[in-house]
């Protein structure tokens, strides 16, 4: 097979794919080539997908490469499966993901005393969307169930790794923002 | 600032507690690390008592925060033996979960913003395989269900006064047999057509157990779309995956 030809099968491979393929999984069913050929292979896929006018993209997400449509064609698509929109997480399920996001691994009793808020339903709600799994129970009193974001969570938002979250920097960085708006507003009034 | 322009936000608006308490913060443009804790409680509790409506869950958390901000201030009040900054600042715990809180809640503005992004971008992930979505569409029938629907046919069957002509011997083996050999014909069954097929009381009476059998070992289960639907009797997800 020529090398060219590489690029192709990797392309059939995430295309199949229900999940993120991942580099480890592409390998293993290319054991019969180098390494370093197998990478630069997906290396050169992912350049086409860039400059290539095309419907479908090439994404790294979950430690893996799937495909997505491009945000632009979203109205078309929605109207093929007669989708008025697609829903979004409630507050509540947002800022809960969020607590367990940064503190994961993390109990029912900690995500609540994070938020001040009794958790209990929205874990449920987080649970059922397979957005955060359980991993075990803590070794504390009454062992409570410990809870960690799953690789749909990553997918959701985009993120490559857990590692992607937004960092303190960008945190910071939105609260000055917010502050900026709030003298803003202050100063109009 | 005028009390009314406070009360312009309803405290139904608030994720919880922390979110309305890091509200009058900046809305007064407190340093965090140095609130003065009798004018915040003050604010706090004023807001507690011009709620809307009474929500108790709601409300108990609310009020936890009150006291906790009540206690706070009563232990800067009492007198020290050493000066307060030499020990630990009671209001640390507050701060450290306001500070945790803020930052929690900023992230997940900056998920929404995510969120929205990969919303418009489709998956193949993000489509549910046809099998999954028919599942989550019916409920599995309990067993007094299907208990009840059997006996109120075999009741109807009664009436009609169906005579039995032949007598056969029939088996949970046999029976189970046949249960299996209809679901690969077909990818599923009809419970009260097929127990209507049945020549006699005997006959149905050991097709029910061998049904209820099968769906003690997990090959079959038998759902329906909400309550007094047609019940389907068909192969289990892992008796599918076996099968593959």
């Amino acid at each position: 097979m020529m090398k060219n030809r590489l690029k192709e099968v990797i392309e059939s491979l995430i295309f199949i794919s229900l999940e993120p393929l991942t580099l480890e999984k592409i390998k293993n069913v290319l054991q019969e080539y180098p390494e370093e050929q197998v990478e630069q292979a997906i290396k050169e896929l992912l350049e086409s997908y860039l400059t290539n006018e095309r419907g479908i993209q090439l994404l790294q997400s979950a430690g893996g490469y799937l495909f997505s449509t491009s945000p632009e064609h979203d109205l078309w698509i929605r109207r093929l499966f007669k989708l008025e929109r697609k829903a979004k997480l409630s507050p509540a399920a947002l800022e809960a993901l969020s607590a367990i996001a940064y503190h994961q691994p993390a109990t029912l009793a900690e995500i609540s005393a994070t938020r001040g808020v009794d958790s209990s339903h929205t874990l449920k709600t987080l649970l059922q969307k397979k957005l955060i799994k359980i991993v075990g129970r803590k070794k504390s009193p009454g062992s409570p169930l410990i809870y960690r974001t799953t690789d749909k969570f990553l997918v959701y938002f985009g993120l490559t790794d857990i590692k992607d979250l937004p960092s303190p920097e960008e945190i910071s960085k939105i609260l000055e923002e917010e502050k900026y708006l709030e003298e803003d507003e202050s100063s109009v009034h | 600032m005028d009390a009314s322009a406070i009360y312009q936000v309803r405290l139904e608006a608030f994720e919880g507690p922390l979110d309305l308490l890091l509200f009058l913060i900046r809305k007064r443009k407190i340093d965090i690390n140095d609130i003065p804790m009798a004018t915040i409680t003050r604010e706090y509790l004023e807001y507690l008592n011009h709620k809307e409506r009474i929500n108790l869950d709601r409300e108990a958390e609310f009020l936890l925060i009150a006291s906790f901000l009540i206690y706070i201030k009563s232990q800067m009040l009492l007198p020290r033996e050493k000066a307060l900054d030499e020990e630990k600042d009671p209001r640390q715990i507050l701060v450290d979960q306001l500070l945790d809180y803020q930052k929690i809640k900023a992230a997940s503005l900056l998920l929404r913003k995510k969120e929205e992004d990969e919303l418009q971008k489709w998956k193949r992930t993000a489509l549910p395989s046809l099998f999954q979505e028919e599942e989550t569409d019916f409920m599995e029938v309990s067993l007094f269900d299907l208990a009840e629907s059997f006996f109120s046919l075999m009741r109807k069957k009664e009436e009609k006064k169906t005579r039995t002509i032949k007598r056969k011997e029939f088996s949970l083996e046999e029976k189970m047999k046949e249960i299996m050999a209809v679901l690969k014909e077909s990818s599923f069954l009809d419970f009260l057509d097929y127990f209507s097929q049945q020549e006699s009381f005997e006959e149905a009476l050991v097709s029910f157990f061998s049904l209820l059998e099968l769906i003690k070992s997990r090959i079959v289960i038998a759902i329906q779309k909400g309550p007094f639907q047609p019940i389907k009797v068909r192969l289990s997800q892992e008796a599918h995956l076996k099968r593959k």
